[in-house]
C-alpha cells in the first residue's frame, strides 16, 4: 500500500497559520488573504476543513474577511477585496490608493468564503466585476490593483477565477485576454509571463487555467507541445521543477500538475512519482516545504498537497485545477452564480 | 573633545517614533483587526509603530519629506505592501525627489528582496524618467552602452544575476532594457558568456531566442539563412559539450520549428545523427531522451512536409518517416525515457 500523507501533522500546521505567524511572515502582511485561501484549501484537500474549525471560528473568519471589502464609494478601480487589514480602517482613509481592492485579493477572499460555507450575500459582486473592468489593459492583461506596472498573466488568472466564481464575465475582454496569453507560448512549448520571457510552471498554470475558464483552451496553437513542455518538467526520482534544468520545487507539484490536469495529461504523468516526492517535501511539525528538509511554510503546504491530491484521487477529495477549490465547493459555487442570475 | 574613529561604533539606537520631535503633530492610526483576525502575523514593536504613523500619513495622503522616509522604512520591512508602492511613486512625483538617490534605494533593498515584483517595476519607471528611451536611440549603440544610466543598469544585472544566474525577475527585466534602449549586440555577448559559464543555464539559452529575434513578433518575423544556420551550428556544439542537456536542443528544435522547419531534417538531423554514430559521443547522445525526443519531431515535421509537397506529394516516403518517428517513441518508453513511458506511447498515436 502507497504511504499516507501525515493529515494529522498538516492539520495540526494549517490550524497554527491560522491563529499565528511567526514575524517572519511581516513581508506577507499585505497578502494575509491569500495566506487565508491556502490555509483553508490545504485543510479541505485533505477532507478535514469542516472538522477542523468550529462554527463559531468560521464565522468569525467570515467576518474578517467581509471587513477586508472595499466599501462603495471609492472609484470603480479600487472595489473588491484587499489584501489585509494592514491599509488602515476603511472610513480614516481619504486618499483612496492607501485602501485599494487587489484581483489576486478579490479571488483568494472568494475562495476562503466559499470554503467556509458562506453563501457571497455580502460581495458587491458589481463592484468586484467593475475593478476588473477598470484594470484589463489594452494588451489584454490585467494590473493587480491601480496605480501600478505590474502586469502579468498572474492577474487574468485572478479576473478570470474572480469571473467564474460570480457568474459574470462582463469585467473581462475574453478575446483580448486570450490574444495577450497566445503571445506568452515560448518556442519551446511552455508558457510564460509576457513575450520572450522563460518558460515557467507557475505562469503555465496561470494561462493554461485562465483559457479553460473562458472556455478558450482550443485557441492554444499546440496543446501536444505544451503538454509535452509540462511533462518534461519531472525530473525521475523527484518531482515538478518549475523551468527546465532547475531543482524540482513541491509548489509545482500544483503549478505544472494542475496545467496537466488541465490539459488532459492526468494518466500520461509519472503521480507515483510525483505524490512520492511529496512525502519527502513532508516536514516533521507538518504542512511541506519546498524542498525535503526545509522549513514549511503555508503556500508550499497548501500547493504541495493539492498537487499530491491530483496524484491520489482514491485517497483524497477531488480537487479543481482550475480554481483551487474542492470540486464540491465548485458545484455549491456554481448553484449560487445561477441562483444569482435567475434573480 | 575630538571622538575618533567614529565609523566604528554601531549608530545609536533610534528614537520609538512617538518620541521623535518630528513626528509629535501625528497621531497614530492602529491596525483594526477585528475580533477574529486570520492568519496574524506576531509583529515587532518596531514595525506595529511604523504602519501606526504610515496609515495617519497615507490616509490623509500627505505629501512630505518624511513620508517619503518612512514609506522607504516600511517597505524594508514589508516589500509586499501594494498601496505603500502606489503612494511612494506620488511622493517622488510630487516631492520631486532625486530619482538617482531612488535608484540608490531600490538598489539597496533589491539585494535584500531579488524576487519581489514591485521593486522591478519601480527600477523600471526611475531608469525611464533619468534616460528617456527616444533620447537615448538617437546615439549609436557604443554610445548608449557608455551612458551612465545603462552602463549602472547593466552592471546592477551583472551582479543580480551573478548572484543568482537563473533570476528570472532580473532576465525579465534585462530584456525590457535591453529591448527599450535597442542594445542588442552586447546582448548577444552577454547571452555567450552565461552559456559558456554554464551550458545548463535555461535563462541564457532563452535570452538567445530573444536576441536573435531581436524582440520581434515570433509569428511574422523572418530569420535569414545565415543567422539560421549559425544558431544550429552553435546548439549543435554546445549539444557535444552536454548531450542531456534539455536547454540547447529545446532552443534548436523550437526555433527551427518556428523559422525554419524545413532545415530540422535537411540540416540539423544530419549534424545530430553523425554525432550519434561517432565513437566519442554515441553513449550520451543514444541515451538522453532530448535526442530521440528530437527525432521524433524531425521526422514528423518531415512527414508532413512530404505529404504536402504540392507538385510531387510522396505518400510512401511520408509514411515511412513517420515510421522512424514511431520507432524514436518505442525507444523513448521502453528505454531512454520511462518516466514520461504513458506520455511516449500516447504520442506515437499522434503520429499518423
Amino acid at each position: 500500500m502507497a504511504p499516507e500523507l501525515a493529515t494529522a501533522a498538516h492539520v495540526r500546521y494549517f490550524k497554527h497559520c491560522l491563529n499565528l505567524l511567526p514575524a517572519e511572515a511581516t513581508s506577507q502582511d499585505a497578502t494575509r488573504m491569500t495566506l487565508a485561501h491556502l490555509c483553508l484549501v490545504g485543510l479541505a484537500a485533505l477532507g478535514r476543513l469542516e472538522d477542523s474549525l468550529s462554527e463559531k471560528e468560521r464565522a468569525g473568519m467570515i467576518e474578517w474577511i467581509y471587513a477586508q471589502q472595499i466599501p462603495a464609494g471609492r472609484g470603480a478601480a479600487y472595489g473588491g477585496f484587499r489584501g489585509g487589514s494592514l491599509f488602515g480602517p476603511h472610513e480614516a482613509c481619504e486618499y483612496a490608493p492607501a485602501d485599494s481592492g487587489n484581483v489576486a485579493a478579490t479571488y483568494s477572499a472568494l475562495c476562503a468564503l466559499l470554503l467556509l460555507g458562506d453563501d457571497l450575500a455580502r460581495v458587491d459582486r458589481a463592484a468586484a466585476v467593475a475593478a476588473l473592468r477598470q484594470l484589463q489593459q489594452p494588451s489584454g492583461t490585467f494590473a493587480p490593483h491601480p496605480g501600478t506596472t505590474e502586469l502579468d498573466p498572474r492577474f487574468i488568472y485572478c479576473a478570470c477565477a474572480v469571473s467564474a466564481i460570480l457568474g459574470d464575465w462582463s469585467g473581462v475582454d475574453r478575446d483580448a485576454a486570450t490574444r495577450y496569453i497566445l503571445g506568452c507560448c515560448s518556442y519551446d512549448g511552455g508558457m510564460t509571463q509576457a513575450p520572450f520571457h522563460e518558460s515557467h510552471g507557475g505562469h503555465l498554470y496561470c494561462c493554461v487555467a485562465s483559457l479553460s475558464l473562458m472556455g478558450r483552451l482550443d485557441a492554444l496553437p499546440d496543446r501536444r507541445r505544451t503538454l509535452q513542455w509540462a511533462l518534461f518538467r519531472h525530473a525521475a526520482g523527484s518531482g515538478y521543477q518549475g523551468r527546465a534544468n532547475k531543482t524540482a520545487d513541491v509548489c509545482y507539484s500544483f503549478w505544472v500538475g494542475a496545467a496537466i490536469e488541465i490539459l488532459g495529461g492526468h494518466a500520461l504523468a509519472d503521480t507515483a512519482g510525483v505524490a512520492d516526492f511529496g512525502l519527502q517535501c513532508e516536514a516533521a511539525i507538518g504542512g511541506m516545504a519546498k524542498w525535503p528538509s526545509y522549513r514549511p511554510d503555508p503556500l508550499h503546504a497548501a500547493l504541495g498537497i493539492v498537487g499530491y491530491s491530483f496524484c491520489r484521487p482514491d485517497a483524497l477529495p477531488r480537487m479543481s485545477p482550475e480554481l483551487l477549490l474542492p470540486d464540491r465547493v465548485v458545484r455549491r459555487m456554481r448553484a449560487l452564480a445561477d441562483d444569482v442570475t435567475r434573480r | 573633545m575630538r571622538i575618533e574613529a567614529t565609523d566604528d561604533l554601531p549608530p545609536p539606537p533610534e528614537l520609538p517614533m512617538s518620541q521623535q520631535p518630528e513626528w509629535s503633530d501625528v497621531t497614530p492610526l492602529p491596525q483594526d483587526d477585528g475580533d477574529s483576525p486570520i492568519c496574524p502575523i506576531a509583529y515587532t514593536d518596531e514595525y506595529r509603530e511604523r504602519m501606526d504613523y504610515l496609515r495617519a500619513v497615507m490616509a490623509k495622503g500627505e505629501v512630505s519629506r518624511r513620508a517619503l522616509a518612512l514609506t522607504a522604512r516600511v517597505i524594508e520591512a514589508n516589500p509586499g505592501h501594494y498601496t505603500v508602492w502606489v503612494y511612494r511613486k506620488r511622493l517622488v512625483e510630487d516631492l520631486a525627489a532625486d530619482i538617482a538617490a531612488e535608484l540608490d534605494w531600490v538598489c539597496d533593498i533589491s539585494e535584500m528582496y531579488p524576487k519581489n515584483y514591485q521593486l522591478w517595476h519601480h527600477r523600471e519607471t526611475l531608469v525611464t524618467r533619468l534616460l528617456p528611451p527616444a533620447a537615448a536611440l538617437d546615439l549609436p549603440e557604443d554610445r548608449r552602452i557608455a551612458h551612465p544610466t545603462i552602463r549602472r543598469e547593466l552592471q546592477f544585472l551583472g551582479r543580480a544575476i551573478g548572484e543568482d544566474s537563473k533570476n528570472f525577475h532580473a532576465w525579465s527585466y534585462r530584456q525590457w532594457l535591453v529591448a527599450t534602449y535597442a542594445i542588442w549586440d552586447q546582448e548577444l555577448a552577454f547571452v555567450d558568456t552565461m552559456i559558456n559559464e554554464d551550458v545548463r543555464n535555461n535563462s541564457a539559452w532563452n535570452q538567445r531566442y530573444f536576441v536573435v529575434l531581436r524582440g520581434r513578433d515570433p509569428a511574422s518575423a523572418a530569420l535569414d539563412d545565415a543567422l539560421v544556420l549559425r544558431e544550429i551550428d552553435y546548439a549543435v556544439e554546445n549539444i557535444k559539450l552536454a548531450p542531456n542537456n534539455e536547454s540547447p536542443w529545446s532552443y534548436v528544435v523550437g526555433m527551427l520549428l518556428r523559422h525554419a522547419p524545413a532545415r530540422l531534417y535537411t540540416d540539423l538531423l544530419p549534424r545530430i545523427t553523425a554525432l550519434a554514430a561517432a565513437a566519442d559521443y554515441r553513449a550520451a547522445m543514444t541515451t538522453t531522451p532530448f535526442y530521440w525526443s528530437a527525432l521524433v519531431d524531425i521526422y514528423e515535421q518531415h512527414a508532413a512536409a512530404a505529404a504536402a509537397a504540392a507538385a510531387a506529394a510522396q505518400p510512401e516516403r511520408a509514411a515511412e518517416l513517420l515510421d522512424q518517428a514511431r520507432a524514436a517513441c518505442d525507444a523513448l518508453s521502453t528505454e531512454h525515457d520511462p518516466v514520461r513511458g504513458a506520455y511516449w506511447a500516447f504520442r506515437k498515436t499522434t503520429l499518423v
